[in-house]
């Protein structure tokens, strides 16, 4: 095997730190009010909200500490890795078509051993050394494509910086439509709290009033390319809006941070951006909440349970297994926040059965694990502009998002097969791999040509659907399936319906009607859905609510059953919209930290 | 930050100026780099892992066949294309790299039977007559009153979707439901590896494709109509 300094990075210094850091906080080394599981966009928000505000924080992340100017390798050309950034075989991801029919759990079967990472993008050579390794990290039941990074950041390093906000439309969709319940919150309760976040982190996008997708206070938007304005002309004929994505990326720049440039037009973000002009919960969140003194990040910490205090039924803290020494140590706080990621949250919350709490922490009203919902996804269209087709191309990929077309299902209209609806992401022209070329026929001097000639025309869509929580669509503990670490799995019991499946085919007839419209030549459509989870936007398996017999949290994401646990995540929202997840999550989490620090002044926590 | 990363990128483009570019890429090891330039360096000679020295000739016919040299660019030869198929050789697993390797020497076999000379001395007439026979497939209409602005569709989901193992990977979305002939099969495999090794290649990027991303730029340009002119790159009015 050629040497391919691309891909083995060397991370010494990093894991060496991790290690020291690990080493040097044990129980008794520190008193911490707080205790924040998970470093991503929940738990870096947490530390920030409660470190800037004189909180002492205890940050408890599974994985190690990131090297970011060493592993957000933004600007590296595919001809500096030997194997062009394929991943290699012993590394392998599992690919789409396989995902759905390996038995699982992959990790407990020896011929699937090639078989470790999710594929796409979480599963490539730039981000293999931040995602879990399924053999590490089994899953039963029914597929999900369960992406986890145990990394300082988690999956913020590579996220796709969909920067979207819940509307009315979402967080009163049960009113909207008839189905499920609202959110026992309102959009008003949480635009404050969007735009604390569009502020302080940065967010690119352009004024449309559209209320399925609310407006925030926006730095300048990425311009649409020369395909893109050919498609809004086409949508706009058919009263649609294709408009400007909306990304968690600074285009102009943040006076409030040290570690953050603005936006340098360069594409790849998500390998990690190397100037941090896109979010990443390192440089945004963690090292700032970290200069204020008042908060410790413990890498290489697996929470696997919360523990109770018996005498008063509130939580005492976390128990942690060391990930390299195995050393099993339980933290003392006032308070546990957890920000493990939707699922390992409630996984967390299923292993806490102590203090009398059998069924797992929180879980008096037996929904914790239910109402698993996320967006569906696959369906998708592409085809050729015309006015582009034999053009020289453009510089048409260096920025961090393409645009979006706006929910049109049930937004005013209601749609005769299913509820709820579905946006699109996806744009197009000169990509730096011309992907479209596999699709041209012949070989040759004239299939060269023909590459160049449809090289800037390519345009191409993906939808995203709300997938309707259902009680039914759950995740358990499953005892007989251990992690490395000898905690039980998550076994997943979660199926698109029949409203996902009548939504998928709208949504691949609607993007054949556009791409007919536009004038596209050889359009393709893909009708089939990807695997379950693989939109990474997982949420609802703690569902907020008033009533404590019908929801796990209350409306500031605390515990019912135990009053110092608060999720930060997105484990308590009630519904998901087709919007992408991280933005809600930075705001909501922001909100559940005013309450947790206005409740800490007053001595009630 | 800015700086060095626009002195790393142009000290890439500068590779294969000689040892003196180098220090200006810190993050690389230097056995690294050394097996690096090695591979990019046109001149070198190749040392393939899995492919014999005949072998290695005719891969190098076939990748020029499907990519060739133009008026604009080298073509897949002088890329290494070649070396690169030889790297996703040696990685995969022994099925398919006995399938791929069948595959050469099929078509290789073929050119001896239909044309008396072994593919890597076929004249141009021949290796198009070859190369038209096994890749009629791509312009064959799924169904014979598909529209000539054909739009292709998928199937419905099935409960197992179909994998395909091949070079460079799941063929499935090139070979969905169609099981095909040897020859065919190896012909989409090698075209599809061929076509990443190329356009993921210095000559590929920069040469053939002129590709202009990956630099700094003070703000995403796009669309001239977008700051209301007319558009020179689309011809679109503003």
């Amino acid at each position: 095997m050629p040497a391919d300094p691309t891909l083995d990075l060397d991370l010494a210094a990093v894991t060496d730190e991790s290690r020291r850091l690990a080493a040097s906080i044990k129980p008794g080394t520190g008193q911490w009010d707080v205790i924040v599981v998970g470093s991503g966009a929940a738990g870096g928000m947490a530390a920030f909200q409660l470190a800037t505000a004189g909180v002492k924080v205890l940050m408890l992340e599974a994985g190690r500490m990131l090297d970011h100017r060493r592993e957000y390798r933004t600007m590296e050309w595919p001809y500096q890795s030997p194997r062009r950034f394929r991943v290699p075989p012993d590394h392998r991801p599992i690919a789409v078509a396989e995902y759905s029919f390996l038995d699982r759990p992959y990790g407990a079967n020896p011929a699937y051993d090639r078989f470790k990472k999710v594929t796409s993008y979480s599963g490539n050579s730039f981000t293999r050394n931040w995602v879990v390794n399924e053999k590490e990290h089994p899953t039963t039941g029914t597929p999900y494509s369960w992406v986890r990074a145990r990394v300082l950041g988690g999956k913020t390093n590579f996220w796709g910086r969909g920067a979207l906000r819940y509307g009315p439309l979402q967080f009163k969709a049960a009113s909207h439509d008839g189905y499920d319940v609202d959110w026992p919150i309102a959009y008003e309760d949480v635009s404050p709290y969007y735009d604390k976040v569009d502020v302080l982190l940065g967010c690119s996008g352009t004024k449309e009033g559209l209320v399925q997708v609310p407006d925030g206070i926006f730095q300048r938007p990425i311009k649409l390319n020369c395909v893109e304005v050919a498609f809004q002309r086409t949508l706009a004929k058919m009263g649609r809006r294709y408009i400007p994505g909306r990304a968690g990326v600074t285009t102009e720049g943040l006076l409030n941070s040290k570690y953050r440039t603005r936006c340098m037009g360069r594409g790849r973000c998500g390998r990690g951006c190397d100037i941090s002009a896109a979010f990443h919960s390192p440089t945004a969140l963690v090292y700032p909440a970290r200069d204020t003194g008042n908060l410790t990040i413990r890498p290489y910490s697996v929470v696997s349970e919360v523990i109770l205090d018996p005498a008063t039924g509130r939580a005492a803290g976390v128990r942690v297994i060391d990930a390299n020494t195995r050393d099993v140590m339980d933290f003392k706080a006032r308070v546990v926040v957890l920000g493990a990621g939707t699922l390992d949250t409630t996984r967390i919350l299923f292993n806490s059965k102590s203090g009398g709490h059998a069924a797992g922490l929180g879980n008096s009203s037996g929904l914790l694990g239910c109402h698993l919902s996320e967006h569906i996804m696959g369906p998708r269209g592409s085809g050729f502009i015309p006015s582009r087709i034999g053009t020289e191309p453009t510089l048409d990929d260096g920025r961090p998002i393409s645009p979006y077309v706006a929910r049109f299902r049930n937004v005013t209209d209601k749609h005769p097969d299913f509820i709820r609806g579905y946006h699109f992401q996806g744009g197009g022209g000169a990509y730096e791999y011309p992907s479209m070329a596999n699709d041209l026929p012949g070989f040759g001097k004239a299939f060269k040509s023909s590459v160049r000639k449809y090289y800037p025309a390519l345009l191409s869509i993906g939808g995203f659907g709300e997938v309707l929580p259902r009680k039914e669509n759950r995740v358990t503990l499953d005892p007989d399936t251990k992690d490395a670490w000898g905690i039980p799995v998550l076994r997943f019991d979660y199926r698109f319906g029949d409203n996902e499946l009548k939504m998928a085919k709208d949504m691949a007839d609607s993007a054949e009607e556009m791409l007919r419209a536009a004038g596209a030549e050889n359009i393709k459509i893909d009708r089939d859905p990807l695997p379950p989870g693989w939109s990474i936007h997982e949420i609802g398996t703690a569902r907020m609510g008033d009533d404590p017999k019908t929801s796990v949290t209350d409306k500031f994401c605390r515990l019912h059953d135990v009053p110092n646990v608060y999720i930060a995540d997105a484990a308590p929202f009630v519904s998901g919209g087709t919007q992408n997840t991280t933005w809600s999550i930075l705001a909501m989490c922001w909100r559940t930290m005013d309450h947790l620090k206005e409740r800490m002044r007053a001595g009630d926590a | 930050m800015t700086t060095r990363a626009v002195s790393r990128r142009s000290a890439l483009r500068r590779i294969g100026a000689g040892a003196g570019a180098l220090t200006l890429l810190p993050f690389l090891s230097d056995e690294g780099l050394a097996a690096f330039v090695k591979i990019q360096a046109a001149g070198a000679a190749p040392a393939p892992r899995i492919l014999t020295a005949s072998q290695y000739a005719t891969v190098e016919a076939l990748v020029e066949a499907i990519i060739p040299a133009d008026e604009r660019s080298p073509g897949a030869k002088e890329a290494r294309v070649a070396d690169y198929l030889d790297l996703l050789l040696s990685e995969a697993a022994p099925a398919p790299r006995k399938q791929w390797l069948d595959g050469l020497a099929a078509l290789d076999a073929q050119a001896s039977t239909r044309f008396g000379a072994p593919l890597v001395r076929l004249d141009a007439g021949q290796m198009e007559a070859l190369l038209t026979d096994v890749s009629r497939y791509e312009t064959v209409k799924a169904r014979p009153d598909e529209e000539s602005r054909a739009v292709t569709r998928n199937e419905q989901p099935s409960e197992k979707p179909v994998y395909v193992e091949g070079l460079f990977g799941d063929l499935s979305r090139l070979d969905r439901a169609h099981p095909r002939p040897p020859l065919e099969a190896f012909f989409a495999d090698s075209k599809r590896a061929t076509i990443h090794g190329y356009y993921t290649s210095e000559i590929g990027i920069h040469k053939e494709l002129r590709y202009k991303g990956n630099q700094i730029l003070a703000e995403f340009v796009g669309c001239q109509t977008q700051d209301g002119k007319d558009c020179p790159h689309c011809g679109q009015k503003a």
